[in-house]
């Protein structure tokens, strides 16, 4: 099977849609980190983070048949930001609770608060979309024609998005440095 | 010094994205540009810290449930995708075999609704209505097993005054059945009816085709008991065919004297 794992994503996808189960396993190794850390990136919840990997890689293969050849990676994230917006749709009443908890907890003991980079905490005060677009851009890699697609968008549109939420980021980064 | 900042193409000099024109724009600019210079050395810096952020590692739980996950969708998938991985004379072997079980998974389902068919049938017999029972009858007795005709031949007990359709039934079964068990009882059901007209002329046209021994006498027997004259030329022929086993005609010589 080592020859396979040479094979382009949307290659052995198309495998996978044809039944070759077995083969999710080499698309898993190859990218359910970065699932997971788009995840731990946007929602700071390891438990939620691996639970919805779990779930994006279940989809994948429970609707294998319905991947269109696209690129493999803009579908995979497009699975994992449906299935972060509908978790966080369902329980929104019980997470923004949860969340003003943590945030309490945070400030009382600022040694969590260290736990997070620079970065996180500079990313943190970005809006949920230029957050996102950031850390699928720059820590995933994502490249701007794969965010187009997942974001439904053109490839100039996305990448003006992206420079705007840079020079945000930027600014805050640099603030009181 | 230009006018025309370069700040919008500096992540893209740093990814590397810019084409021959644009780069040489941008390092022009740069020479002269304290702000641009400082614009630069900010953005790299921050790109710099996107790729010194730690991967975070997601527990071996996620690898193990995901490779679970997987084995239970490969089994709910269809068998025949993995008979086909098998290759070589393996997956020969196992075709046959699903070929094997498939026919005879097959037929069973056939046997099992007749089956069932049969059951509702005994079950419609003992059920009050005439009408439902003589058409449970008679299908029984066209059933494909010959115990479950042999049975719906015997519910003639249930009728007191069958009317013609069991009757021509009954006798269409003594005279056509292959199972010679199913004619014998068709006889002994018949041998109750002797009164009826149809009786008496299956009796008599059953002595010319039936070529099983105990059922001739059974019916030689019967057709004297009837006084049956139309019976007596038959039997005659019956004496002279030289297939007629010699236990039979001597049951024919023995009897004959009796009618009239």
């Amino acid at each position: 099977m080592s020859f396979l794992k040479e094979r382009p994503d949307e290659e052995l996808m198309a495998a996978v849609a044809g039944g070759n189960l077995d083969l999710a396993k080499i698309l898993f190794e190859r990218h359910h980190v970065h699932i997971y850390n788009f995840l731990y990136k946007m929602s700071k919840d390891k438990m939620l983070s691996e639970d919805i990997t779990q779930e994006v890689f279940y989809k994948l293969i429970k609707y294998r048949s319905s991947y269109n050849n696209g690129k493999f990676v803009s579908w995979m994230f497009t699975i994992a930001r449906n299935c972060l917006a509908s978790h966080y749709k369902s329980s929104k009443g019980i997470y923004t609770n949860l969340d003003q908890m943590e945030y309490r907890l945070t400030e009382d003991q600022n040694e969590k608060i260290e736990d997070y980079t620079h970065l996180q905490q500079a990313l943190d005060k970005l809006n949920n979309s230029d957050r996102e677009l950031l850390i699928l851009n720059r820590l995933q890699e994502i490249k701007y024609n794969e965010l187009a697609e997942i974001m439904d968008s053109t490839t100039g549109a996305v990448k003006t998005k992206v420079s705007r939420a840079l020079k945000k980021l930027k600014g805050i980064y640099f603030e009181k440095v | 010094m230009k006018s025309n900042h370069i700040k919008e193409l500096i992540a893209d000099y740093l990814d590397g994205f810019l084409d021959t024109d644009q780069l040489k724009e941008v390092e022009s600019h740069l020479k002269n540009c304290e702000s641009c210079n400082a614009e630069l050395e900010a953005t790299r810096v921050l790109l710099k810290a996107f790729k010194e952020e730690q991967t975070a590692r997601p527990s071996k739980q996620v690898k193990a449930r995901f490779y679970q996950m997987l084995e239970e969708e490969k089994q709910n998938s269809s068998k025949v995708i993995q008979l086909e991985h098998r290759g070589n004379w393996v997956s020969g072997m196992l075709k046959i075999a699903a070929g094997i079980a498939l026919l005879a998974g097959t037929f069973a389902l056939g046997k099992f609704q007749q089956q069932q068919q049969s059951n509702l049938e005994i079950a419609a017999l003992e059920n009050k209505s005439q009408e439902i029972k003589e058409t449970a009858m008679l299908s029984l007795m066209e059933n494909q097993s010959a115990s479950r005709r042999i049975q719906g031949v015997n519910y003639i007990e249930e009728f007191a005054q069958p009317d013609d359709a069991i009757i021509k039934a009954l006798a269409d079964r003594m005279l056509f059945d292959d199972n010679k068990n199913v004619r014998l009882s068709a006889v002994e059901a018949l041998g109750n009816f002797t009164a009826s007209t149809i009786v008496k002329e299956a009796f008599i046209a059953a002595l010319e085709t039936e070529n099983d021994p105990s059922i001739q006498i059974t019916i030689i027997h019967t057709l004297v008991d009837m006084q049956e004259k139309k019976a007596i030329a038959p039997m005659q022929k019956l004496l002279q065919q030289q297939e007629t086993q010699p236990f039979v005609k001597k049951e024919i010589k023995t009897l004959l004297p009796n009618i009239i």
